[in-house]
């Protein structure tokens, strides 16, 4: 099985403070991986770093063997945030129209939003008017326009509740399942993790472990990575 | 005289179809610059280009080219300082239109007598256009107005969200340059009309006014659009009959259509 996300010795600073060191991973084609770690810990700068928005300092990163410009039609982003005025007059279908070079029309859009469960009529509403998790939904359904051999997503499901949370999982799962996207997810959410992907890398400035949860996440990477308390935490939250 | 034959006087002809450029023009760029709160952009260049007017009367050269290289240069510095400093873009205009200003006004301290030009670009006369000006106008509103619908999903991607519209493959640096650039000749160019005191008044009346009534952006933009060339329209024609300045007749017709939009906005709502 060949490569989705290959990095070697990637290190990026800013000024002269180290961000990231030496780190190294693959996630194979068609897995569902997931970058965590401690708050600060570099996951946002590492996932913007393969996206070519943050410059590295050194390393390598490659996706399906090729570099990120000859790849980027095929990578779909998901931000934490997606910042905009939301006094922007731009309806959904505009907006899901800015991420194609040909305008689509209105029933592939509907088809788009359909997959990630949105209903037909959220085509017409203004996008500042939508909930923090309608809006999740409408950036998927916009990363998929392109039909993506790789998904990435920086922590998808701030700002929707425990409900929409799981729902919005398994939108993820689905298009894992059902399309073979591989897709690669920075998380903070340690229980989310264990049970959703195939393997999570852990990092914090540099790499502490990289493999399936079921091995990766023990108590002791868990303190290794987060601190003690935090791990014991998270053993709560696993019994619960 | 009737009202037709205000369209026979030659001067009247070079006023309208100025104006519908410019108006197309300046309303077309003035949903970018609000929407990227960069009404201020237009304000500080059109100030700043009062040094390339003076230079070009001190050296008995035409204003308008040189004000309008003098702005693109003003808009590069405002681009590269952006990016190469933690000061903030309102900031950096108000630093550079101030000073621009300010060398204006020294340069025309060496001149003497009384200067037609620079009032003409203080307080703007489309009557005065002349020939050259219009075959200027014309030209540069074709060009920009091309480039802009050419470059409209990357335009309104990157106005919406930069770092999505990055990911995309858009050239954001390139793009925005470009539009800084465009907004800086078009300003020039609108100062003609509508002088440097009140020409960002047809970057963001008419925007504003179209975003009261509309839902989509398509519709906004053509809105936007419609509403500048009933302003130039209406200013030009109520200059004509009421014998008042054409610019500041063109500012109020479009005030006028904003507080009406806001009466219609809020009775729907």
């Amino acid at each position: 099985m060949s490569s989705a996300i290959h990095v070697e010795d990637l290190s990026v600073r800013f000024g002269s403070k180290q961000v990231l060191d030496d780190i190294s991973f693959c996630v194979d084609q068609g897995q569902i991986a997931a970058l965590i770690g401690p708050n600060g810990s570099g996951k946002t700068t590492l996932l913007k770093t393969l996206l070519g928005l943050v410059p590295m300092h050194t390393g390598e990163v490659l996706f399906f063997d090729r570099p990120l410009n000859a790849f980027r039609e095929k990578i779909g982003y998901v931000p934490q945030r997606f910042e905009f005025q939301d006094d922007f007059p731009i309806t959904v279908t505009e907006f899901m129209n800015l991420a194609v070079a040909q305008q689509l029309d209105e029933k592939a859009i509907v088809g788009k939003l359909d997959e990630v469960g949105l209903p037909a009529s959220a085509t017409s509403s203004l996008l500042g008017t939508l909930s923090g998790g309608q809006l999740q939904r409408v950036l998927i359904a916009q990363a998929l326009l392109n039909e993506p051999e790789l998904l990435l997503l920086d922590e998808p499901s701030t700002g929707i509740d425990i409900v929409g949370e799981a729902e919005f999982y398994n939108i993820l799962k689905n298009l894992n399942k059902q399309r073979g996207t591989t897709i690669l997810l920075v998380s903070h959410d340690v229980s989310m993790v264990s049970k959703l992907v195939d393997q999570v890398i852990c990092i914090n400035k540099c790499l502490l472990c990289a493999g399936p949860p079921q091995t990766m996440l023990t108590q002791q990477k868990l303190t290794e990575l987060y601190g003690k308390h935090a791990a014991v935490h998270n053993q709560q939250k696993h019994k619960h | 005289m009737e009202f037709f034959d205000l369209f026979q006087l030659p001067f009247m002809q070079r006023a309208f179809i100025a104006g519908i450029f410019l108006g197309a023009l300046l309303a077309f760029l003035g949903v970018f610059a609000t929407l990227r709160k960069m009404a201020f952009f237009g304000e500080g260049i059109a100030h700043a280009s009062l040094a390339g007017i003076s230079i070009a009367i001190l050296a008995g050269l035409s204003p308008l080219p040189i004000a309008i290289a003098w702005s693109m240069f003003i808009g590069l510095l405002i681009f590269l300082l952006e990016r190469r400093t933690r000061l903030s873009s309102d900031t950096l205009i108000g630093i550079l239109f101030t000073s621009s200003m300010a060398l204006g006004v020294v340069l025309m301290s060496f001149t003497s007598g009384y200067q037609p030009e620079l009032l003409s670009f203080l307080f703007g006369n489309i009557l005065g256009v002349r020939p050259t000006d219009l075959l200027i106008i014309a030209v540069a509103t074709i060009i920009i107005l091309s480039w802009l619908l050419h470059s409209l999903r990357e335009l309104t991607y990157l106005s919406l969200n930069e770092e999505s519209a990055r990911v995309s493959g858009i050239r954001v640096e390139t793009k925005t340059l470009m539009l800084y650039m465009s907004l800086s000749v078009a300003t020039v160019l609108g100062v003609k009309i509508l002088g440097i005191i009140l020409v960002s008044a047809l970057l963001i009346i008419p925007p504003a006014t179209s975003r009261l009534l509309t839902n989509t952006f398509r519709t906004y933009m053509i809105g936007s659009v419609i509403v500048s060339e009933l302003a130039i329209i209406g200013g030009l024609l109520s200059s004509y009959w009421l014998d008042i300045p054409s610019g500041a007749a063109i500012v109020l017709v479009g005030t006028i259509g904003f507080f009406l939009a806001m009466g219609i906005h809020y009775s729907r709502t």
